[in-house]
């Protein structure tokens, strides 16, 4: 017997017209008129001009190619005696950013079970845990490394510990909000077989979350390498310290070299840290 | 083991829970015996869960009374004779079966002892594995949770009730999201820990794994109870006038 198929296509409807209401249209072009007038004023600040940048041309075009009295961009000098140093500059401006955040998994890790509700009971130390959080976080790491260099002097060391204290900040905010997002059914089920709350967090609550810690961890060291660039611009070491030298003594040239390094450095880094992390989402 | 004539292992007189105005539980009696298995039927919001939630403590109850062999439990007492097994099954996917199991022990060890699932003593190791052993996954020990089937995830969780060396199973709808073979399995293994001298209080949805797998069914309603009676009595009325009050007039659900 052969069958035949119902595929007639249902009746067709007017579509009836979306309510539009004169409250919404008021409330768009507010919205519109808001945002517009920002980006007015936010010109005016920044004495945002396209035609400055056209009549600057021959600056732009000296910086490049150079002129009388400066080496241009281009070519980069790839001579060794400029590229072997600047390669020992990159390596410090990793370890950088490595040590700076491997050495901070314990501070963010005790500011974080502290600063999470899933693991802190206790309303006074959980928002005293937040609060020096949000302190370490909202102040730069190229902030803190002018402090440090101030008070330990210049060189990657200070450096470090500029990350290391930023990073604290960082690292255990994203920890904290990981350990609220995750299944509370373990935890629940150990607190009714009678364990403690700090029990509940090293057998269930930390267990859980080892996965997203890694992953979070392996971005913070990309980003902190990149911060640890930034701060050698404030005397913390690295190829950013040479990148600074290199635009004040006018040598552009060598100065493409060490932004091309920093280019294969970051996104090399970029690559790697994004790879892993695939690894371990799987 | 005791009998059914002994004083029971649990035993619940008015407990009454109310969330504001709400009365979720109103003078609700329960009694389970060593080695007895029994079930609870009721519709979603009857008040079953609730009822689980305070005699284990995670929920306070504002009347009534809750005994565990003859000892009075005070509200929100955890009491290490009880254990949960929960519908979402609650194990730590990452960790191991048998670190899941070890876990059950933790109320009775101190946070030195056993400060991480890889740092538990010797002896709770061995007992957990006796535990895994007697839910059939003792070759399972080293897998990790989140990698066994559901049904296997809830005899894992219920071998960490067993590492509790608890006296009386509550488990809140155990079977809910398993499939029938999973669900069947798991219940027999029910029914054989209350043949080793347990008492098990089971909510169910299943009122056909009830009548096969309880000594009692007990019912509620709006919280109270409606029904108490051999499983052979019951009826497809009973299950109609739990389950679809508004349908039982009409003839049933079917």
């Amino acid at each position: 017997m052969s069958a035949t198929l119902n595929t007639t296509p249902a009746r067709r409807l007017p579509v009836p017209p979306r309510p539009r209401t004169v409250k919404s249209l008021v409330t768009t072009a507010v919205v519109l008129a808001v945002i517009v007038g920002l980006h007015v004023v936010a010109v005016r600040a920044t004495q945002f001009s396209l035609p400055e940048l056209v009549t600057g041309w021959h600056g732009i075009w000296a910086f490049l190619f150079g002129d009388q009295k400066t080496a241009g961009a281009l070519p980069p000098d790839l001579s060794w005696k400029i590229v072997r140093p600047a390669l020992g500059a990159c390596v410090v401006t990793f370890s950088m950013g490595l040590l700076g955040t491997t050495l901070s998994i314990p501070f963010a890790l005790f500011l974080a079970l502290l600063g999470s509700r899933t693991t802190s009971k206790n309303v006074v130390v959980y928002q005293l845990a937040r609060a020096l959080m949000s302190f370490l976080r909202s102040v730069p790491s190229l902030v803190w490394g002018l402090i440090y260099v101030t008070a330990v002097g210049l060189g990657a060391f200070p450096g470090v510990l500029a990350i290391i204290t930023h990073n604290t900040g960082v690292m255990g905010k994203l920890w904290s909000e990981t350990m609220e997002e995750t299944d509370k059914g373990p935890v629940e089920a150990l607190h009714s077989a009678g364990a403690s709350s700090a029990q509940t967090a090293t057998h269930a609550v930390l267990p859980s979350v080892v996965p997203q810690f890694t992953s979070l961890f392996l971005y913070r060291i990309d980003v902190n390498v990149r911060d640890a660039l930034t701060l050698g611009v404030v005397g913390a070491g690295g190829i950013g310290f040479y990148l600074t030298q290199a635009i004040q003594e006018f040598q552009f040239n060598v100065m493409m070299t060490y932004v091309l390094l920093v280019m294969v450095m970051v996104i090399g880094l970029d690559l790697l840290s994004a790879w892993l992390r695939g690894r371990i989402a799987r | 083991m005791s009998s059914l004539t002994a004083s029971p292992a649990l035993s619940v007189r008015g407990l009454t829970k109310r969330y504001g105005d709400r009365v979720v539980l109103e003078g609700f009696d329960l009694d389970v015996h060593a080695g007895e298995v029994v079930s609870v039927l009721g519709a979603n919001g009857s008040g079953k869960s609730t009822m689980l939630r305070c005699l284990s403590g995670l929920t306070k109850f504002d009347a009534g009374s809750v005994s565990v062999a003859g000892r009075e439990v005070r509200s929100g007492e955890r009491v290490p004779e009880f254990a949960m097994v929960f519908q979402k099954i609650h194990l730590v996917p990452q960790l191991s079966a048998l670190e899941n199991v070890c876990a059950g022990a933790l109320g009775r060890l101190s946070f030195r002892q056993a400060w991480a699932p890889r740092a538990f003593p010797t002896d709770v190791r061995e007992e957990a594995m006796g535990c895994l052993d007697r839910v059939g996954l003792a070759e399972r020990a080293h897998d990790r949770a989140g990698r066994l089937s559901g049904g296997q995830q809830q005899r894992v969780a219920v071998a960490r009730a067993l590492c509790q060396r608890a006296g009386v199973l509550l488990a809140d709808e155990p079977v809910s999201a398993l499939d029938p073979a999973a669900a069947e399995q798991v219940m027999r293994l029910l029914r054989s820990l209350a043949g080793d001298g347990m008492a098990v209080a089971a909510v169910l949805h299943q009122p056909d794994l009830a009548r096969r797998h309880s000594d009692r069914v007990v019912g509620l309603t709006g919280g109270r109870i409606t029904l108490d009676i051999a499983p052979s009595a019951l009826t497809d009325a009973d299950v109609d006038a739990l389950y679809a009050p508004d349908y039982a007039a009409e003839g049933g659900l079917a």
